[in-house]
């Protein structure tokens, strides 16, 4: 019976991120925030899991104040119990300084058997925080996995790369980063969302961690951060009659040597 | 021994890597190695500019297992660059975390400032892009198609051995490629990518007879791979897909979300096809034509016929 964390962001919902025209600076006064979309699928797997086998999952974030706001979304996702570190040095941090609060906490309230997260989150989708943790924790790790089986001790992981499938297997304990496809996850009922106000939370405060100022220093710091614009040309032909726009298209393609 | 590493395991995108190497080590003035998967990489490898090739293991090895022996290889590195596969992803922030330094994912520029290493990559799917600086040493990952593999040779770099062990604890059961009977979609110079706007897998007709026309491969969405399995996973694009870079890429029926164009927004010309005026790909196309695929597709096919 495995005793599973999860690992989730609290990100900002970049579908309501607006960039301002004028300096292309980002405006995110109207974003809500949401559990990252790959952590949900690692949040439902956990969860999965324990459905089958029994075993528990508590989940862990690491993020500003603004992560309370998470805890009712994930405890009705599944978890028993959840952990949270809020530190005003998430806003600014990489992948080292997650790694290192998410490593610092597992220690104090671990050991797990599976640690799972999703393979990127939906912001800076570094996709580094998965094996930096194992590496951290000195644990192995299955990165992309996209099917998970486990039995006993043994976990098989079927991970899907560039070119290739691959099918590994390991001894628990390990961490999981997993993509989207390895499942849907569930919109919580009424139920699970009434029961989620009654299950525990916990701080972890970055001193209880024993984290330093320089733990929670990025190495990796965010400059210039500038709206994406396209220079395209946006000729755009509407006309109701089809043929006349096609013939428009045809001759366009072929003043580009396009046709 | 401070200097500039690289390692891919992807034969082409080491090659790739040593073009921003090669910038690297004329700003720094420092020697560069090569990190060889195995004997033919590093043959194949050592005459593209490096000082020396290190052949590091063999076509069977686990990438991702080599991070404890790499990051020794590389302890007094300034700037290891690892090809962006997946499986280079992760190899390169288990090394950085051993390292205890910074990591870059995806960059698409790199460049010495101010004794620091200055890398530009995206965020938020696309949505923004943005310069990250990071001290030395610095990790950096890269992915496939981002430079050009240099073209002048050079006299053959000194070529050791320096076997690393892969993570035992995990056992690889099977590899299985994917993509045998594809065709490489990222080397294609005309794509029409294919999106939800069409109703039915047979309908994918109309976009493949106007490839034949056009010369050009079909791509599509990630809901026509991913969900709808009307074409191979490796044939969609974007964020969690392939990134290309064709002459020419004609949306047809797909509604340009982020997460979708940031795989193709490089491409030379984008077209759009598309019913909805208001739809997102219009703005993120040269030409655009509005109105309905089914319409417009067999005639734009016939037109170009002639
Ligand atoms: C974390 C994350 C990662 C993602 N990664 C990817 C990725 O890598 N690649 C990817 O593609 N998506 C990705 N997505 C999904 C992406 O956000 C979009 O949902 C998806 O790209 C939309 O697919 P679509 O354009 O085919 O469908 P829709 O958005 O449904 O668009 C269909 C379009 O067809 C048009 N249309 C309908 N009927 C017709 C007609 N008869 N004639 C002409 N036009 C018609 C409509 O106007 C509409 O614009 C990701 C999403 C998330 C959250």
């Amino acid at each position: 019976m495995p005793n599973c964390l999860v690992c989730y962001k609290w990100t900002l919902d970049e579908q309501d991120i607006k960039i301002k025209s004028e300096d292309l600076s980002l405006d995110s006064s109207r974003a809500k925030g949401k559990i990252s979309d790959f952590d949900r699928n690692a949040i439902e797997e956990a969860a999965l899991l324990v459905e089958k086998l029994g075993g528990a999952v508590a989940a862990l974030s690491y993020g500003t104040a603004a992560v309370k706001q998470s805890l009712k979304d994930v405890l009705s996702r599944g978890p028993e119990k959840s952990y949270w570190v809020a530190d005003a040095s998430a806003e600014q941090a990489d992948a080292t300084v997650t790694a290192t609060v998410l490593a610092a906490a597992i220690r104090k309230i671990g050991p797990f058997d599976l640690i799972l997260l999703g393979e990127g989150s939906s912001d800076l989708f570094n996709q580094q925080t998965a094996p930096r943790l194992a590496a951290l924790l000195g644990l192995p790790c299955l990165s992309f996995v996209n099917k998970l089986e486990v039995e006993g001790d043994v976990v098989k992981a079927t991970r899907k790369l560039d070119d290739s499938v691959e099918v590994v297997t390991v001894k628990t304990p390990v961490v999981i980063s997993v993509l989207s496809e390895i499942n849907k996850p569930r919109i919580p009922s009424l139920k699970q969302v009434l029961s989620a106000a009654k299950k525990p939370n916990q701080e972890l405060t970055v001193a209880d961690l024993g984290l330093t100022p320089e733990d929670l220093a990025p190495k990796a710091v965010r400059k210039s951060v500038k709206g994406f614009v396209m220079q395209r040309k946006n000729i755009i032909f509407k006309e109701t009659a089809a043929a006349a726009n096609v013939a428009k298209l045809k001759e366009s393609l072929a003043s580009l040597g396009l046709s | 021994m401070a200097g500039i590493f690289i390692f891919s395991e992807d034969r082409a995108l080491a090659a790739q890597l040593l073009t921003p190497a090669l910038e690297l080590k004329a700003a720094l003035g420092e020697p560069l190695t090569v990190l060889a998967l195995d004997a033919a990489q590093a043959t194949e490898l050592s005459t593209l500019g490096a000082d020396k090739v290190l052949v590091v293991g063999d076509s069977a090895t686990w990438i991702e297992g080599l991070g404890e022996p790499l990051a020794a290889l590389v302890a007094h590195a300034s700037v290891v660059l690892v090809g962006g596969t997946l499986r280079g992803k992760h190899l390169a922030a288990d090394v950085a975390a051993r390292l205890k330094t910074g990591m870059t994912t995806d960059a698409k520029a790199v460049r010495i400032a101010g004794g620091k290493l200055v890398a530009t990559r995206i965020l938020y799917a696309g949505l923004a892009v943005c310069d990250e600086e990071l001290p030395l040493p610095a990790v950096v990952t890269i992915r496939a198609r981002t430079f050009l593999a240099p073209t002048t040779t050079t006299a053959a770099a000194p070529i050791e051995q320096a076997v690393a062990k892969a993570d035992a604890r995990v056992t690889v059961e099977s590899v299985t490629p994917t993509s045998t009977a594809g065709v490489d979609i990222t080397a294609a110079s005309r794509l029409i990518a294919v999106g939800r706007g069409f109703r039915a897998k047979d309908d994918l007709k109309l976009a493949e007879d106007l490839g034949k026309v056009l010369g050009a491969e079909l791509a599509c969405t990630r809901g026509i791979a991913e969900d709808e399995h009307w074409l191979p996973i490796e044939r969609y694009i974007g964020i969690s897909g392939q990134t290309v870079k064709p002459e020419l890429y004609l949306a047809v029926g797909l509604s340009g979300q982020v997460q979708h164009m940031v795989g193709c927004r490089e491409s030379k010309t984008i077209v759009a096809i598309n019913n909805d005026e208001r739809s997102p790909i219009f703005e993120a196309a040269d030409y655009g034509i509005v109105g309905d695929l089914y319409e417009v597709l067999p005639l734009l096919t016939a037109a170009l016929r002639k």
